[in-house]
């Protein structure tokens, strides 16, 4: 294998598992409190709704993979896959919300909201952390499942054409090694987050420099196991 | 039945306390797993039934780790460490694989412990890290160990049962019979519950380990019964149809008995099991 | 028999329906058994002091048991077609039919073993709390949880079988997906298992838990635990809990779920279609690369107008309900 493309394959996988860590930091989680309007935010854990946004991105990736080896449009479709995803879920939350708790979406973290300006604090349930999914945090949702998205199916790429992996071992590699640094950014997130405007936020170069040197590690495992291979996938 | 509050307590030798104990501790456990996982992972020319044996210490071993570090509360719940272990043994599973031919003999295939021994150390250099004060802090004790044990006890995982289902460690065979098959999305979810549910579907304060373990058993069994069944479909094993056939009736054998085993430790050990009735009012 | 691009779109919107179907049973099966977010409040009820007869179903997160359903219903279904298939040549779907629903009857089976040991194991965890395990409640929630998540399990192994196939059943095998039935059934098991999780329990989680709280509010930190333990007529269980649901919390959801399939699906055939992709299939060109394009767009359009639905929606509510009034 030349060099330049064992280069490439840890530099790409490099980048989607910083990019997982990343996208995990801006997706706003909630937890359990979150289906209590306790908290704002999806209710569900980082890692689940990362992976269930990656995942359905990773399945566009791979039928775009099928006919088009440009590295660019394969990521895109992805990353907008997840974004679809993300979005549509925020979106009928908050309508659940609404509907069904009569609860008005807004942010616990801040006064004001910092897209569109409007006040926050006087919609707030006392001894509430927020509820719903207020704009703000929905941006923040759309970003952080666009990076997800991209990360995951940049690896999917790097993984199937540049290490040589047959569809089946590349997707499945690709996961495992998402999820690993999805879960590593959960541990530095602890429970609830918001998004980038979240205090939280502030410890993401934490969670970054554990990525980095996981992926790193596992970005030299695949090339290793694709050199020994030579492409024999 | 390790704690027990005073009421209870007056009224339990009244109820049939379940003796039965694993007779080995956390430190022998994964030593003893280990090693004997290790053996059979390399020489695939054993019986499937074997390698299943192989499989449910290994996920003993796995499960052992989850239960000493989720015990302290992650932040994200149980399930993560347990996807985290399995996601990691992939990617030893994939090294390992690679690297089989080299100082091949006959059946016996010792490289692939290369891919065990390098997830070990991606699993302490994550586990540093996590638990790193000045990084992500989680201050968990022996955090780093049982990341490293994960690693190691995941990959042992995923490479018994493609041992199982393709009878080589051959990383072409693998990847007709395992990859392109979509097998390993079944394997990775299983071993994924073997290891974490144990500890998830126990947890509360009065968790006791022997019965949690049982769990994993029981999960240890439906995995076999599962991947008998694959390998007696494709019809890769050595020894013909006989292989997955036995794997699927010490599969059931193994399940029977585990989940009546848990399911009566549990009815014993609760506060009281009764067949209908109201709860307790307060105020 | 070349490509026929109806065919193809039919499919697409079949597709679409299924999500819909498993995805509101999805929410219904979690609400069935107390599963995923509403769990922590009924682990916290015996706690606090609350014994109640609800069903602890902690089988992990709802993604990772919908995963493991969906899994092992794709490979046993896809064992059986291995064998069944070159019984029946040139008429597949006849192995289809028997194949599906054993998978699937597979794996609500397992999904039954994983309900009792999650229940009793925590249970007999709670044993200081006083919180006892109820004979009836086990055996009578058993049932209606496996045929909610036969439903669910059915409904994502069809989708893997129709995504697996699409190509062969609408004349061009090579638009069949390249990831294999079991993997799809994992892939979509965990994303409607996270919608599940993410927009479902808010319904179940809010309002029928904490019944006897106000309206219009979040839940305080001081209610937690406290959880509605009577229903309209007697005790509470589970069962009470999940009709309620299915007026507005599991339809709501799996239209999510739907939307997502049939966005996700309908903007790469619209790509495929206007950059003149379809019929002919010529890959790896730059008209192929034009239907990845025209899809990235449509799916930047669809997000932008969910931003901007989101941004009017969230005024309309502020205006409507005002600030908080309570105390």
């Amino acid at each position: 294998m030349e060099p330049v493309l064992m280069i490439l394959i840890v530099v790409l996988v490099v980048i989607g598992g910083l990019l997982a860590s990343l996208g995990a930091h801006l997706l706003p989680v909630g937890g359990a409190p979150a289906a209590m309007g306790t908290a704002t935010g999806i209710a569900t854990g980082t890692v689940q709704i990362m992976l269930g946004a990656t995942m359905t991105g990773l399945f566009t990736a791979a039928s775009v993979a099928t006919f088009s080896d440009s590295l660019a449009l394969v990521a895109l479709s992805g990353a907008v896959g997840a974004t679809v995803m993300i979005s549509v879920v925020m979106f009928m939350a908050n309508i659940l919300y609404v509907f069904g708790c009569g609860v008005v979406p807004i942010s616990g973290r801040v006064d004001v909201d910092p897209i569109t300006k409007e006040p926050q604090a006087p919609y707030k349930t006392p001894q509430t952390d927020g509820h719903g999914v207020p704009n703000v945090v929905f941006v923040s949702g759309m970003m952080g499942g666009f990076i997800g998205g991209l990360g995951g199916a940049l690896m999917y790429y790097a993984l199937l054409n540049y290490a040589g992996f047959s569809a089946g071992t590349a997707a499945i590699g690709a996961l495992s090694i998402f999820v690993a640094n999805a879960i590593i950014a959960a541990y530095n997130i602890r429970g609830t987050i918001e998004g980038f405007h979240d205090p939280k936020f502030k410890r993401l170069p934490f969670a970054l420099a554990t990525s980095l040197a996981v992926s790193l590690l596992c970005g030299i495992v695949v090339v290793i196991a694709a050199t020994v291979l030579g492409g024999a996938m | 039945m390790t704690v027990t509050p005073a009421v209870v307590e007056e009224e339990a030798p009244t109820k049939k306390g379940l003796n039965f104990t694993f007779p080995l501790e956390e430190t022998e456990m994964g030593i003893v797993a280990g090693i004997i996982a290790a053996v059979i992972t390399i020489y695939t020319g054993f019986p499937a039934v074997i390698k299943g044996v192989g499989l449910i210490l290994a996920f003993l071993w796995g499960m052992d780790s989850v239960h000493k570090t989720s015990k302290y509360g992650l932040g994200t719940g149980v399930p993560s460490i347990g996807v985290l272990a399995i996601g990691y043994g992939v990617i030893g599973t994939v090294m390992g694989l690679a690297l089989a031919e080299y100082g091949r003999i006959g059946q016996l295939y010792p490289a692939v412990l290369v891919g065990v021994l390098v997830m070990g150390v991606i699993g302490l250099v994550s586990g540093t890290m996590s638990n790193h004060e000045k990084l992500i802090a989680m201050k968990i004790p022996h955090l780093e160990r049982a990341m490293m044990e994960l690693g190691m006890a995941g990959t042992l995982i995923i490479l018994l049962e493609c041992s199982i289902v393709t009878g080589s460690l051959n990383f072409g065979a693998v990847v007709t019979n395992v990859m392109n098959t979509g097998l390993i999305a079944l394997m990775f979810i299983f071993s994924c519950f073997a290891i974490l549910h144990p500890y998830n579907a126990c947890l509360g304060p009065d968790e006791r380990r022997e019965r949690t373990r049982m769990v994993a058993v029981e999960i240890g069994g439906l995995v076999c019964v599962l991947l008998g069944l694959a390998l007696v479909v494709l019809g890769t094993s050595p020894y013909g149809i006989l292989d997955g056939v036995s794997l699927i009736v010490f599969g059931v054998a193994v399940w029977v008995v585990f989940f009546r085993m848990f399911i009566k430790a549990c009815m014993d050990e609760a506060y009281s099991t009764v067949g209908t009735g109201l709860i307790k009012t307060i105020e | 028999m070349g490509l026929i691009v109806v065919l193809l779109f039919a499919w697409m919107l079949v597709i679409a329906f299924l999500a819909f179907i498993a995805c509101t049973f999805e929410d219904l099966e979690s609400d069935m058994g107390s599963q995923s977010n509403p769990n922590s409040q009924v682990q916290l009820a015996a706690q606090v002091g609350q014994i109640n007869r609800f069903f602890n179903k902690a089988i992990s997160g709802e993604p990772l048991s919908n995963a493991l359903y969906c899994a092992t219903a794709g490979t046993v279904a896809w064992l059986l077609l291995l064998k069944l298939e070159p019984l029946v040549p040139g008429e597949e779907w006849k192995a289809a039919v028997l194949a599906i629903p054993v998978g699937v009857l597979a794996a609500a089976m397992v999904n039954m073993i994983f309900s009792v040991t999650s229940h009793c194991g925590r249970t007999a965890a709670m044993k200081r709390f006083e919180q006892p395990i109820y004979l009836d409640v086990l055996y009578g929630h058993l049932l209606p949880i496996a045929t909610h998540a036969f439903m669910t399990t059915f409904c994502i192994t069809c989708i893997a079988y129709i995504q697996s196939n699409l190509g062969t059943l609408s004349g061009n095998p090579s638009l069949n997906h390249p990831f294999a039935l079991p993997l799809l059934g994992f892939i979509w098991g965990i994303t409607v298992g996270s919608i599940g999780s993410s927009t479902g329990d808010v319904h179940y989680g809010t309002e029928r838990e904490f019944q006897d709280r106000p309206f219009g509010e979040g839940k305080r930190v001081v209610y937690h635990g406290k959880i509605t333990r009577y229903a309209d007529c007697g005790v509470r269980t589970q069962r009470d809990i999940a009709g309620f649901c299915a007026k507005f919390g599991g339809p709501v959801t799996g239209m999510t779920f739907g939307l997502i399939i049939l966005f996700e699906n309908w903007r790469s055939m619209v790509g495929m279609q206007l950059s003149g992709f379809l019929p002919a299939l010529p890959v790896f060109t730059s008209t192929a690369d034009m239907a990845a394009v025209i899809g990235i767009v449509m799916g930047l359009l669809i997000v932008a107008a969910l931003a901007v639905g989101n941004l009017v929606f969230v005024r309309w509510v502020r205006k409507k309900c005002g600030p908080f009034v309570g105390v």
